[in-house]
């Protein structure tokens, strides 16, 4: 059985806090956040190291968005990935999840002979959840979503996918090829492997295709291929909390508190 | 060990630790003196033999990792050494292999994330860093309108206790009309965490960053409010400016009281005692600004524990404890408040972020001590009129 081969999609996101909102036009303000890896594929990625800690086999990690991505994947060579194939073009921006998941798709094609398709569970910008069953119904491959753990049969090409459900876990088992969104915080990401990451910081590792470097139909990609309209923004009222402040002795506190409770019981 | 297993000497294990420690264990004759003094042995009738792992390192034997992350790296093995061997360097040494062979404790890569994505050990996003201050009206540094920075630190910048213990060195300074500023958001972590969990490598990049934030903004004087920050900053960190002055806000202060430019004025009736934190007495020689603090204050009263100074144990959470669990019944900070309690103080004192969270949950669970847990810049600040 040769060794599998992964991909661990990725995406760098914007720090949540420093995501800003104009509330004059309804829209987020990125301009001063400062980028991170999306925190639920740091948790896809250890998932696929640690398969290949026990299986062998090689981990590349696929990304769509700007250059500016490349330094902070990376990280992802110095905690042991071998490759980063990143999808670079201004005619993939403005993509929404189908244009996305189709590009990420046809990148994965390109790469060709891949086993397993591993992504954090959503992203946190986006968080829609969209992309890894996107992903499985543009490449025609079985999925199994949001596990916390794989076991891997590398000669009966297969795997076991665990997932919490209310109630207890449930198994699914599928052949591969495969895709798989992880549950995030389902492990702990090993830090940067010190030993190589000057190396694969500098190193050649990184290649960046763009539209006519892979097979894309152009409706299919960037603004144009993507469906969704937004018709409309409006705030959310935040609920007011009740706040009362409870003065005094601790035994007049104690007193106040229950009598509070009371009232709502 | 059965007669069959063989201790297999590994030279490449050697050869690194040699490097990464600087040759620290090599002077070791293997007295044992380290063991014996280990604060572990007060809290547990088993102690870490402490010279085998110092032993481990000077053949080059495959790491034995079951007591390596309990040491504190409190140096109180290294005052006893007859050899003067750095032992907290080979232990830290040790350290930095288990992590090339990732057999650390869990929670401490996510530790090392925390310092990369956000600036700070405590996963607290880095926008939030100067959040604490938001009511204090406080000045960007300025090295043209100001004498000293004052470095806030990731734990007294985030953690609600010790964001207390910077409120009331920023009262101390304001009475005494210290021009000072801040680098809000703009604070470098120290990387102090990363170094005590071994992480040598990362820290040097941590360092530099660090050294060169410091230097970028024209820092000439800066007092810091942690003594792991202290010593990080004084001893550790390679790339900082010499022309840079770190002091410890302790020392700050008891200048300020000894050049009559700081009064603390409003007595303070009750006994204190002072706990000294090892980065400050052990690894920096500093025990006596705290005390002359204190005795500065009108009606308070000091009364010494039996381990003080140079000798003084442990809190428990140097060495990356602090971020590590520590059962009930095997914590340092049970005995010290043991030891403060005898001396019959009702205010227990201590100048660390780190000492001050430790002690005041043994204090919790001790509901018969009847002590207070303060910094000294808190009692100060007590005592101090604006």
């Amino acid at each position: 059985m040769p060794d599998i081969r992964i991909v661990v999609c990725m995406k760098v996101t914007p720090k949540p806090e420093e995501v800003g909102v104009d509330y004059s036009t309804n829209l987020l303000d990125r301009a001063n956040a400062r980028s991170e890896i999306n925190p639920p594929d740091m948790n896809a990625l250890e998932l696929a190291l640690s398969l290949k800690d026990i299986h062998g086999g090689r981990v590349d990690i696929l990304s769509m968005g700007p250059p500016f991505f490349e330094p902070f994947l990376r990280v992802g060579l110095a905690m042991g990935a071998e490759r980063i194939f990143l999808l670079s073009d201004p005619a993939f921006g403005g993509a929404d999840t189908l244009a996305t998941t189709y590009t990420l798709a046809r990148g994965i094609d390109h790469i060709g002979g891949v086993d397993l398709v591993l992504c954090g569970e959503e992203s946190s910008d986006g968080a829609t959840g969209q992309v890894p069953p996107g992903l499985a119904e543009w490449l025609s491959w079985n999925q199994i979503t949001l596990v916390d753990r794989i076991v891997l049969d590398k000669d009966k090409h297969l795997i076991n996918g665990r997932r919490e459900v209310p109630g207890g876990v449930e198994v699914l088992q599928t052949s591969l090829p495969a895709v798989v969104s992880v549950k995030t915080a389902s492990n702990e990401p090993r830090f940067m492997n010190y030993r190589i990451k000057e190396r694969v910081f500098s190193e050649d590792l990184v290649t960046i295709w763009g539209e006519s470097d892979i097979e894309v139909e152009k409706t299919m990609i960037g603004l144009t291929g993507s469906p969704t309209m937004v018709s409309g923004l409006a705030q959310a009222p935040s609920r007011e909390r009740r706040q009362e402040y409870l003065t005094g002795t601790v035994e007049q506190i104690t007193q106040g508190l229950v009598a509070l409770l009371n009232e709502l019981v | 060990m059965s007669e069959t297993d063989h201790l297999i000497i590994d030279d490449a294990i050697w050869e690194e630790l040699i490097e990464l420690t600087g040759g620290a264990a090599t002077i070791c004759y293997q007295c044992g003196s380290c063991t014996a003094n280990c604060p572990w042995g007060l809290v547990s009738e088993e102690t870490i033999s402490v010279r085998s792992m110092i032993r481990e390192a000077q053949l080059g034997l495959p790491l034995n990792t079951a007591n390596l992350w309990l040491c504190t790296t409190c140096a109180y093995c290294e005052a006893y050494c007859p050899r003067g061997v750095t032992i907290s360097d080979v232990i830290l040494g040790l350290r930095q292999l288990a992590w090339h062979d990732r057999e650390t404790p869990p929670g401490s890569p996510s530790l090392l994330w925390s310092v990369y994505w956000n600036n700070n050990p405590w996963s607290q996003p880095p926008s939030h860093r100067s959040i604490w201050a938001k009511d204090l009206e406080l000045h960007y540094y300025d090295p043209a309108k100001h004498d000293v920075l004052l470095y806030i630190g990731c734990t007294s910048a985030y953690d609600r206790r010790a964001q207390m213990i910077a409120k009331a060195i920023v009262h101390l300074l304001r009475a005494a009309k210290v021009p000072f500023g801040v680098l809000k958001d703009d604070e470098p972590c120290c990387g102090e965490a990363v170094l005590s969990l071994g992480h040598r490598q990362y820290f040097q990049e941590v360092a530099e960053h660090a050294a060169h934030t410091l230097d970028e903004k024209g820092v000439h004087r800066m007092m810091v409010i942690s003594p792991h920050c202290y010593d990080a900053f004084k001893n550790q960190n390679h790339f900082l400016d010499k022309r840079i002055e770190v002091t410890h806000y302790t020392t700050f202060i008891a200048d300020l009281i000894d050049t009559e430019k700081l009064d603390l004025a409003k007595p303070i009736d009750g006994t204190v005692t002072y706990h000294d934190p090892c980065y400050l007495a052990r690894r920096n020689q500093e025990t006596q600004a705290a005390r002359k603090i204190l005795d500065a204050i009108p009606g308070l009263k000091l009364e010494e524990m039996e381990r003080i100074g140079e000798d003084t144990l442990c809190c428990g959470a140097g060495g990356g404890r602090m971020w590590m669990e520590t059962d009930p019944g095997m914590r340092f900070s049970d005995l010290r408040v043991h030891e403060a309690k005898a001396t019959g103080a009702n205010l227990l004192a201590t100048a660390c972020p780190f000492c001050l969270t430790c002690l005041e949950d043994s204090v919790k669970g001790d509901r018969t001590s009847g002590l207070i847990v303060k910094d000294v810049a808190e009692i100060a600040a007590l005592s101090c009129v604006e």
